[in-house]
């Protein structure tokens, strides 16, 4: 028998907020985190928006009393973790804790800075900027930091990577392996990922409109979440209530291409269609479907022909936030998995901003204005990315 | 954990599956690293492909072939990748253009490339699958982690075949940083230097060595991997000693235990502590004097052990630290890298 993974607390740092409740509040009003980078030093920064987190990495530091040495994505991944760890962390004694983080650019940020004199001469290039460049020395810091060592994994599957950490560790605590979790991802921005993005051709020079039949590309953005999951036993240890579960999940790939989607979204369909089997839902059940959505002409008609073939003309209230936070990559399945948590809890939908005009090739249409006074039981939040990794889970209400 | 290997493939410095003289041969070299002596991949890959491909992806694809081939399957039901560092040789080509051209005119091929699911993407694309697919990337455990994972799916996904490896290839770039932290040695080495040294630093290494696994018992003579055991400790005398611990828990007779001992002034008191003391009635093995020192080289070891197992062989003498075994049923096999170690307690069936 499968134990249930209950969400018991959320942390997360974006563009539109430092924590749950000031992201929750931008997501109320309308507020976009997408502008014109201050603190990511590139080339591209009058040219190229972003979803930037408006803080040093000493102020970032200080947040978490941690060192502003470290990579950005470390610093972003420490202050979500301690929001959604700490009210439990002194709880949990005895019991079994696993992290489980995601990121693509691990330490880039700082080896971009040093890189030119290392190829130089290796030995003249400042080595503590390089030495953090692993994407799992990022989650070794903030492990140690937090005293977590039970279970320490990162997950790097593109823009998917965060739903899969949330995945494994329901699977964990499912068979019994770990009775905590903190499960998510973080990612900064660097001038790596914004040259990459920018040589495909799929950032929009606009804040982007996602679903959108004029769509022009994504905007890349920035920031840390975690869901904090607990067995019932654990609950019961830490005096944790819970409004929602991880009922199901699912990974699947495209086996298209490198980088894009298959025209009718073949991954992405069995990512949804099995999350849903694992959950044991019917697509009728699903109350809302927080879309993978970039914004890119690409992933958006894909994404809205897989959704159409599984929901038929039935389609639920369906957005994308990535027109407030960016596409956070390793993060954003966590970031959206946050907001799925939100919706379930206060019975909202969230509105796909600046969305304009009916795409061509999808027949439904996203939710524009804020929903309020719903009883929102179900949530599907999909997360797809290069090399085909497409993965869906599935929230639901206790 | 009940994980049998029906196939097994690697692509290594110590020479790769596909020769039959694999392991063969004692080690003999003075060098400061290992580089994969890579197979010819007509068999495996389109030619137009090959071209294109880096050698992270084409030593991944190339020991994936070797496993599935080597299990009779040609394509698995779901994939699970190890890589400490991912794809480098494209992320340095890419940095190195950016930062020369000062984030202009540069051209998508090697960033496409460069992301750390590379190989488990393109494993899916040349194979036309459309399961599970995952990358881990925890420095040491890269490995160990897509063994939970492949783990994890077939509890789900009963009687399928997963696709499990561990890669990482080495650059100038990785092996300048890596001889400056000091886990691989600056000065040449020879094999004697990994079994008996006591330097700063191994011999850097890299390889891929892929799995096709079940969680059902196969009818011919296979390797079950029935415990993995790994945890993160900076004091080697702790390390030891919980190492020491799990052996007894476990309660049982090894016939061999193979050591990722590798001449390293850091981790000697470890390796001696296990030799001298826990195993020192034990036939042990060595296996990084062979492979080099690198991430996810566990998984060489473990692949080192199933293809013999397969081929109905014996370790190999050269690699024999103080006898030889003379049966194989249950077999330890200890590693570490940097303050990453786990205990492999793998049983032949």
């Amino acid at each position: 028998m499968k134990q249930r993974a209950y969400i018991v607390n959320t942390g997360i740092i974006t563009a539109i907020g430092n924590n749950t409740p000031s992201c929750l509040d931008a997501l109320l009003h309308s507020r976009t985190g997408i502008g014109e980078a201050e603190y990511l030093q590139t080339y591209w920064s009058k040219e190229l928006p972003v979803a930037e987190v408006k803080a040093s990495n000493a102020s970032l530091a200080a947040m978490t009393d941690t060192n502003s040495l470290w990579p950005r994505t470390a610093l972003l991944s420490a202050i979500a973790v301690k929001e959604a760890w700490q009210p439990f962390a002194d709880k949990a004694t005895g019991l079994r804790v696993g992290f489980f983080s995601a990121t693509t650019v691990g330490g880039m940020d700082l080896t971009e800075q040093v890189y030119k004199t290392f190829k130089e001469d290796s030995n003249a290039a400042d080595f503590d900027k390089i030495k953090n460049h692993e994407c799992g020395a990022i989650t070794e810091l903030v492990a140690n930091h937090f005293g977590i060592s039970d279970f320490v994994t990162t997950i790097s599957t593109a823009c998917s990577s965060a739903a899969n950490s949330i995945m494994m560790a329901a699977q964990m605590i499912g068979n019994g392996m770990l009775d905590i979790a903190i499960a998510g991802g973080a990612d900064s921005l660097s001038r790596f990922t914004l040259n990459g993005f920018n040589t495909l051709m799929i950032l929009d020079k606009q804040p982007c409109q996602p679903f959108d039949n004029n769509r022009r590309g994504l905007n890349l953005g920035e920031g840390a979440a975690y869901i904090l999951l607990m067995s019932e036993k654990a609950m019961q240890q830490c005096g944790a209530t819970a409004s929602c579960m991880v009922s199901g999940y699912a990974n699947a790939n495209d086996a298209y291409h490198q980088t894009a989607s298959s025209p009718d979204g073949t991954g992405n369909k069995l990512a949804m269609g099995n999350a849903l089997k694992v959950a044991n839902l019917q697509p009728a059940d699903i109350d809302y479907i927080n879309l993978h959505g970039t914004g890119t002409a690409n992933n958006d008609s894909s994404e809205g022909k897989a959704i159409e073939t599984l929901f038929g003309s039935n389609v639920p209230m369906a957005s994308s936030t990535k027109a407030y936070t960016g596409h956070t990559l390793a993060a954003a399945g966590a970031v959206e998995a946050v907001f799925s948590v939100l919706s379930i809890q206060h019975g909202i939908v969230y509105p796909n901003l600046r969305w304009q005009t009916q795409m061509e090739d999808v027949g439904f249409m996203p939710v524009t204005t804020l929903q309020t006074g719903l009883d929102i039981r179900h949530v599907l939040s999909n997360s797809f990315g290069f090399g085909g990794n497409c993965s869906s889970l599935v929230f639901s209400k206790c | 954990m009940e994980l049998y290997i029906t196939g097994t493939g690697i692509v290594s410095g110590a020479g790769n599956t596909g020769d039959d003289g694999f392991l063969k041969q004692e080690p003999s070299y003075h060098a400061d690293k290992l580089l994969c002596v890579e197979p010819n991949y007509t068999a495996y890959i389109p030619p137009m492909q090959l071209r294109r491909m880096s050698k992270a992806v084409r030593i991944g694809i190339g020991a994936s072939k070797m496993a599935m081939a080597s299990a009779g399957i040609e394509k698995p039901d779901a994939i699970a990748v190890g890589t400490a560092m991912g794809c480098l040789a494209d992320t340095e080509v890419f940095l190195g253009k950016m930062i020369a051209q000062d984030e202009q005119m540069l051209t998508p091929t090697a960033f496409i490339q460069s992301t750390h699911n590379t190989v488990s993407g393109q494993i899916a694309l040349l194979a036309g699958c459309y399961g599970h697919n995952h990358t881990y990337v925890q420095r040491g455990h890269s490995f160990e982690h897509a063994i939970i994972n492949t783990q994890l799916y077939l509890t789900e996904n009963s009687n399928q075949q997963m696709l499990v490896g561990g890669i990482d290839e080495l650059t100038d770039g990785s092996l300048a940083a890596l001889q400056i932290g000091g886990i691989n040695r600056k000065e040449n080495s020879t094999p004697a230097d990994v079994l008996n040294g006591n330097h700063t630093g191994c011999i850097a290494g890299e390889g891929a060595a892929f799995f096709t696994v079940t969680n059902t018992k196969p009818a011919q003579r296979a390797v079950c991997i029935k415990d993995v055991y790994a945890f993160t400790e900076k004091d080697v005398t702790k390390a030891a000693n919980k190492i020491d611990n799990y052996v007894s828990a476990i309660h049982i007779h090894a016939d061999a235990v193979i050591l990722g001992l590798n001449g390293d002034e850091k981790s000697n008191a470890f390796y001696q502590f296990l030799q001298n003391s826990v195993f020192n009635q034990i036939p042990q093995y060595a296996f990084k004097q062979l492979c080099g020192e690198y991430a996810t080289a566990s998984a060489f070891a473990l692949g080192m052990f199933a293809s013999i197992i397969a081929k109905n062989e014996m370790l190999p003498s050269h690699s024999a630290l103080n006898k030889e075994a003379t049966e194989l049923k249950n077999v330890l096999l200890i590693n570490h890298y940097m303050h990453y170690y786990s205990c492999w307690w793998l049983q032949v069936v």
